[in-house]
């Protein structure tokens, strides 16, 4: 084990799929430390200073959200949140509660790492300040505020702007609704979910090549958007 | 007078010749003294030309109209009152009531024989009128009633039309108080209408006997074979209920809506029984297709697992490599099947309410597209969507399930590599959304099938669904107030049409003019 290879707290009560996770993940290098309750997951968090969360929505002691909650009152670590598929509203209000992402079950070991790997490389944009984001044919220039599609530029709107640099910041996670909404049109705007869809189509009919299936600005049904990064 | 008497015993009380009234019978009498004199007028300056023979037919005429307007006792007055006329002023000796002349004895005699039968059968013949316009009265009465019975779709319903139809008919105040669903009267039966006696109700409906309470009557109102209700009803002595020939049809009228009600307690009855026997093969549909669809991939798991366990030094590296993809690829089938029957018991108990909030459709369109991206790998996806489109109010986690159905449908049922579309535009209603295969298409007559809970097309059990993909689409969609129908298109395949009503999206009141174009 190598010490410089980052420590997941898991938090999750289903002793199997921990052993699962547990082998997939010491597959591709990361460290793990198990909890089977929200207690001994909180308890952890102090003593063994994990740098990412995975959270089981369903916890035997503890209210998914409320535990969701009380780890983002103790520290800014990334949270990745485990829910059973049709939970769509607990998923959102985990979200919305503090976690940074989410993953429906079942869901592939792939797929796990790759979500892992956004939100510790979100860890490390927001120490690095600005820079450009680069994802496939699309660039965007956070300091410029200029946006391309193959080396040419596109002309988006300051709100598209503010969307897109929400997205960026939380690239290959999904942003809830409620997030954006928030913080492009304030507090009280949190529930007028026509701007978004009519800003967002307005974005995906500028960069992408095909609106209606989109590469880059991807739909969370339900949730919210996840601008796709390389590999997720 | 036999045909009379034949035409009476068939009839029935009801079909008498109503009274004259008193003014009528005078009127009668009047003509009836009056018409021979009237004759004696006209005839007068003809005497010296006219036979007394001839003139004697004018008397014949009089006595004729009389009888034709005013019925027997008033021909009668004119048909005995004529020959003294007539005897008086032109039979020789004229103003004398003696008669010399034999012709003329002759002549008053047939003429009295004449105007009797005459005016007894203009009687008849108007009587016979009088009876098929009564018949034909309540006939029509009964066929109103028999029409607004059958309209009615509840009790209140055949309670209001009813007493309506007895108001107008009978010209009686009337109500009626239906019994319940478990054929008792219901408890606030006294507030039916001011000065009805609940006591005297509550007996004829127990007893099945009419009571009368208080200047009113109370009927009970019976089936076959028990009592649905009561009648209550107040007659004025002026109403029609007063008249004895108006009993009988009224008699008719209660056992109609004694029998309207019957009839839809039996048809509430069997609907109840009819629920229950489809709850019941929905429960072993659903068994037998979760015994089968769940059955198959756990077999193929735990045997593929079983096999790793006991072979594990044997197996080389590619026999293992196949048999762990067996079980994840089972795995994976069972976690999509779970859900769809969870969804469907959870849709179908009403327990999901819908989450709608404004959604773009291309936005909806593009997440089952991404959703399905391994699936749609081989494939070339046409989407159609106008720009301009206007946001549908859908609760979109559903929306999109409805999207993904159909595309997977679409997946499974036409060779690989073959296109699929999807397409939305503007119908005069609503929106119409389209999604297009190129395969086989729809067996004719399927198309309604495929819709229902576990109906699957032969030999669909190798595509592993489980026959609710489509179930649950009309569900949803229903539940959004549209329609989704399926339907043959020449030159491509199967095509899947939602129609769904849109509402008027809120306007923008914040932030910066929306670009048009896009």
């Amino acid at each position: 084990m190598n010490d410089a290879a980052p420590l997941i707290l898991l938090i999750e009560d289903d002793s199997q799929t921990r052993r699962f996770l547990k082998t997939s993940l010491a597959n591709r290098g990361w460290r793990i430390a198990e909890a089977d309750c929200a207690k001994s997951g909180l308890a952890l968090l102090k003593s063994e200073q994990p740098d990412c969360v995975i959270l089981d929505l369903g916890l035997p002691d503890m209210d998914g959200i409320a535990v969701a909650r009380r780890l983002r009152q103790l520290s800014d670590l990334p949270v990745l949140v485990l829910s059973a598929r049709s939970q769509e509203q607990n998923k959102i209000m985990a979200l919305d509660a503090g976690a940074d992402d989410y993953l429906t079950k079942p869901f592939g070991s792939g797929e796990l790492h790759a979500r892992l790997q956004a939100l510790l490389r979100r860890v490390a944009r927001s120490i690095a300040a600005s820079e450009t984001f680069e994802t496939g044919q699309l660039k965007i220039d956070l300091a410029r505020r200029k946006v391309f599609i193959a080396g040419n530029e596109v002309r988006i709107t300051p709100i598209e702007f503010r969307l897109l640099g929400i997205l960026v910041r939380h690239a290959g996670l999904v942003v809830t609704h409620r997030q954006l909404l928030g913080e492009v049109w304030g507090a009280e705007h949190i529930h007028d979910q026509h701007y978004l869809r009519i800003y967002m189509g307005q974005l995906r009919h500028k960069l992408e090549v095909n609106p209606a299936r989109p590469r880059y600005l991807l739909t969370e049904v339900g949730v919210g958007y996840r601008l796709a990064a390389d590999g997720s | 007078m036999l045909g009379s008497r034949r035409w009476q015993s068939h009839a029935g009380p009801e079909a008498r010749l109503p009274a004259r009234t008193r003014r009528e019978r005078f009127i009668g009498y009047v003509c009836g003294i009056a018409a021979p004199f009237i004759c004696t007028l006209a005839a007068w300056p003809l005497r010296s030309i006219l036979e007394p023979a001839s003139i004697l037919m004018s008397y014949m005429l009089g006595v004729f109209l009389v009888a034709s307007r005013y019925g027997r006792g008033a021909s009668l007055t004119a048909s005995l009152l004529s020959p003294p006329v007539f005897a008086y002023y032109f039979a020789p000796p004229i103003f004398s009531f003696a008669i010399s002349d034999l012709e003329n004895i002759v002549g008053l005699a047939i003429m009295i024989v004449v105007a009797s039968l005459t005016s007894n059968l203009l009687d008849r013949a108007r009587s016979q009128a009088e009876i098929a316009r009564q018949r034909e009265n309540r006939a029509n009465a009964l066929y109103r009633l028999s029409r607004a019975l059958s309209d009615a779709q509840s009790r209140e319903a055949i309670a209001a039309l009813a007493a309506e139809r007895i108001r107008d008919e009978f010209g009686a105040e009337a109500v009626i108080v239906p019994a319940d669903e478990n054929r008792r009267l219901p408890v606030a039966i006294a507030e039916v209408g001011p000065g009805f006696d609940a006591e005297a109700a509550r007996q004829a409906f127990a007893a099945n006997s009419t009571r009368h309470s208080q200047g009113a009557a109370y009927y009970p109102l019976a089936g076959s074979q028990t009592v649905f209700g009561v009648l209550l009803v107040r007659a004025e002595p002026s109403s029609r209920l007063a008249h004895p020939e108006a009993l009988a049809l009224f008699e008719t009228f209660r056992n109609l809506v004694g029998q309207a009600l019957e009839r839809l307690y039996l048809a509430e009855r069997a609907r109840e029984a009819g629920l229950q026997v489809q709850a019941e093969a929905l429960r072993n549909a659903l068994l037998s297709a979760i015994s089968h669809d769940l059955r198959t991939p756990l077999t193929r798991i735990s045997g593929a697992a079983g096999a790793l366990i006991d072979n594990a030094d044997r197996l080389s590296a590619a026999e293992r490599q196949e048999f762990y993809r067996a079980v994840f690829d089972e795995a994976q089938r069972m976690a999509e099947l779970t859900s769809k029957i969870l969804d469907m018991a959870r849709l179908s108990s009403g327990e999901i309410t819908l989450h709608c909030e404004w959604n773009a459709l291309e936005e909806i369109v593009g997440s089952a597209l991404t959703r399905l991206d391994k699936a749609l790998r081989e494939r070339p996806v046409r989407t159609q969507i106008p720009d301009r489109l206007p946001l549908l109010w859908v609760d979109a986690v559903l929306f999109e399930q409805v999207l993904a159905n159909l595309i997977e449908n679409a997946i499974k049922y036409t060779p690989p590599g073959s296109p699929i579309d999807i397409g939305a535009e503007l119908a005069a209603d609503g929106l119409q959304l389209t999604v297009t295969d190129y395969g086989a298409g729809i067996p004719d007559g399927m198309q309604q099938k495929i819709f229902d809970k576990f109906y699957r097309l032969s030999g669909e059990t190798e595509h592993g669904g489980v026959g609710l993909g489509l179930a649950l689409c009309r569900t949803i969609i229903a539940a959004h107030g549209g329609r989704i129908r399926a339907t043959n298109v020449a030159g491509k395949g199967a095509a899947f049409i939602i129609d769904l009503p849109l509402r008027e999206p809120p306007a923008l009141d914040w932030g910066e003019t929306v670009e048009s174009g896009g």
